[in-house]
């Protein structure tokens, strides 16, 4: 299937497109930005990024973590120290408070690289599509479609001000 | 209406023109390429103290740390003092770029690298005082909650036991927000870069494209990374601050200690950017994307935390007298009339008197103004320390025990090298990565073009 590239200079005709695309039943699509622009997000669907589910996820487990060491800790060689109780809550919640924050990080790093697909492609190439202009003040957007639609494809994009579309040779 | 003439894929084909670079990346590439006989001159200035407290440091070692100047009752030195200097530094990175994230001050993108980059090595170069202040540097890991044979475990009550957690975890996530900030440049950097360097930024990049999955995730971690490193950083400097307020030492035991600690690390930290970026911005000609309005703004920052100092050195003295506590009333009447009444007057004028004047526009965007504050200020800071540690534990409760503290020669070198080892490591990450977010201000410089007229500052788009 052949994939048409289109080049624009502004994020907001990039989203018009791309809505009229997936409405025009265009769902093979991918979009390069220089820069984050939250129009451009869904690309690929709607729905908020999982990387909230790991900074969940990570600090919870921190938390959980922090109470439990500390508590199991001073029960597994039982010193009474200024006559304190051995689960003292107060200042384990530092623990705790500090590992919420380390593991929801960590967490959250992991989440970027599953969700985000990184490390994306082999070492050292690119997608076909992508070029420098993108790491430049371009945008990029992507479509593939049956060698039938190309036309239609290209006046599309050109509809929405891409400044040159081409056919990607993979 | 004749239907326009079938277009065949061949026809479709166009070679895409080469366009020329962007503007932004060729001005904020520039300063990683090439190096003038200044840089190196100051990176072997830098190099050379570094070398100079590494041998001092190994001295010590051998020797012990009988040639530090600690006599009884004073224990904590210049190398606690320069910890939680270095540590207080280390918070206008997170400040920056976390905070600021979140109130959505854009103006923030055109300094959070530089300012991200200095937390890091302000960690790193606290992170060696504790290890040089234990002495027995083979026995540092003691501090660490591991299995050993005698069963024991570290008592999870005491403020230094905390003061490693939160200090770790502030180094560990400042290092992941820094690098996934860097992701996205490490990937333009490798597009414009060829041989060895080419093959670094292509390892570092991860395969960084700016696709829309890359992008989504990404802005989602940053905001996540925000929201946690946001209480991170004010626990970070209360929890040093309760190094010293658990303890009954007067002058240390006060409810104000973790608010004041965090405004005067925000504070260090600000004048500590301000002096990096000062001369950064000079020396680069970066002048389009570090602008006046941005000095301006940290100017004020500058201002108000220095009030909020103000007032908590105000507070000290206040409370100290009003508590009836005699101890107390005497550590604070010799703290500013005691042997060390120098250390606190050239606190309260450089923390209080000089900022003042930033109350005038003019001197908050007159640079050598601004540069000469925010060298005080720092010079100011690190008094600050010197005098809550010092002043306080050598005027205890019994005047029998009182005492007297002179650093060593040795313990200013290992001092100085410190401020070799912070700029050594920002000159060399000047040459490393781009030290202005690149990618953040063309987000800045690309909603400029589609909205013309409104103000943008720092998009390099100025002229």
């Amino acid at each position: 299937m052949p994939s048409m590239l289109g080049v624009f200079d502004q994020p907001g005709p990039v989203a018009e497109a791309v809505d009229r695309l997936r409405n025009r039943g265009f769902t093979d699509l991918e979009v390069y930005s220089p820069s984050a622009f939250p129009e451009l997000e869904n690309v690929h669907d709607d729905k908020p990024s999982r990387v909230r589910i790991f900074t969940l996820v990570g600090g919870l487990l921190g938390v959980l973590t922090g109470y439990a060491t500390t508590i199991w800790m001073f029960y597994d060689w039982p010193v009474t120290i200024g006559g304190k109780p051995f689960a003292s809550i107060p200042p384990y919640t530092v623990i705790g408070f500090e590992l919420t924050i380390l593991f929801g990080g960590l967490a959250t790093l992991l989440g970027l690289f599953l969700v985000g697909r990184l490390p994306h492609g082999t070492f050292g190439r690119n997608d076909p599509a992508y070029s420098n202009r993108f790491s430049a003040e371009e945008f990029g957007l992507v479509v593939s479609c049956p060698e039938r639609d190309v036309r239609e494809v290209d006046a599309l994009l050109r509809a929405h001000q891409a400044k040159e579309v081409s056919l990607v040779e993979a | 209406m004749t239907p326009p003439p079938a277009m065949s894929v061949a026809d479709a084909i166009q070679p895409a023109p080469e366009s020329p670079d962007s503007k932004i990346n060729r001005d904020l590439l520039r300063p990683m390429k090439g190096a003038t006989r200044g840089y190196f001159l100051l990176l072997g200035l830098a190099f050379t103290s570094v070398v100079a407290a590494g041998a001092t440091w190994i001295y010590q070692i051998y020797v012990g740390l009988g040639i530090g100047g600690y006599s009884h009752p004073i224990f904590w030195g210049v190398y606690i003092v320069t910890f939680v200097f270095w540590i207080g530094i280390a918070h206008a990175g997170t400040l920056i770029s976390a905070i600021l994230y979140l109130f959505r001050a854009k103006w923030r993108n055109a300094i959070n690298r530089g300012a991200e980059a200095m937390t890091i090595f302000a960690v790193l170069t606290a992170g060696q005082f504790l290890g040089i202040h234990v002495g027995r540097i083979w026995k540092a890991y003691f501090i660490l909650p591991y299995p050993n044979q005698r069963g024991l475990w570290v008592n999870f009550r005491s403020p230094l036991e905390w003061d490693t957690f939160a200090v770790s975890t502030y180094a560990t996530i400042s290092l992941v927000f820094f690098y996934i900030g860097l992701i996205p440049d490490f990937a333009i950097a490798r597009d414009r870069s060829t041989g060895l360097r080419k093959l670094i930024y292509t390892a570092l990049a991860v395969g960084w494209q700016g696709s829309s999955r890359q992008w989504k995730a990404h802005s989602r971690s940053v905001l996540h990374l925000s929201g946690l490193a946001t209480p991170l950083v004010l626990s970070v400097h209360s929890v040093v601050s309760w190094d010293f307020a658990m303890a009954i030492v007067p002058g240390w035991h006060a409810t104000i200690f973790a608010p004041y600690f965090v405004d005067g690390a925000i504070f260090s930290g600000f004048a500590m950017v301000l002096t990096v970026m000062i001369p950064f911005r000079r020396i680069y000609g970066l002048e389009e994307y570090v602008t006046d309005y941005h000095f301006d703004n940290m100017a004020r920052f500058l201002l108000l935390t220095s009030w909020i100092v103000a007032y908590s050195y105000i507070m000290e003295y206040f409370i100290s007298w009003y508590s009836g506590v005699e101890p107390e009333q005497t550590a604070f009447w010799k703290r500013a009339f005691g042997p060390y009444w120098i250390s606190t007057w050239i606190m309260i004028s450089c923390n209080c008197f000089f900022p003042q004047l930033l109350w005038f526009k003019k001197l908050r965007t007159h640079l050598p103004t601004l540069f000469m504050v925010s060298t005080l200020v720092n010079v100011g800071m690190w008094f600050e320390r010197y005098v809550i540690i010092i002043t306080s534990l050598g005027r205890e409760y019994d005047p029998a025990v009182w005492g007297i503290y002179t650093p060593t020669w040795a313990e200013l070198t290992i001092f100085a090298g410190s401020f070799g080892f912070f700029s050594m490591l920002i000159l060399l990450f000047i040459k490393a990565a781009p030290f202005i977010a690149i990618h953040e201000v063309k987000e800045l410089a690309i909603h400029a073009r589609a909205h013309p007229g409104t103000a943008v500052h720092g998009a390099g788009v100025g002229e």
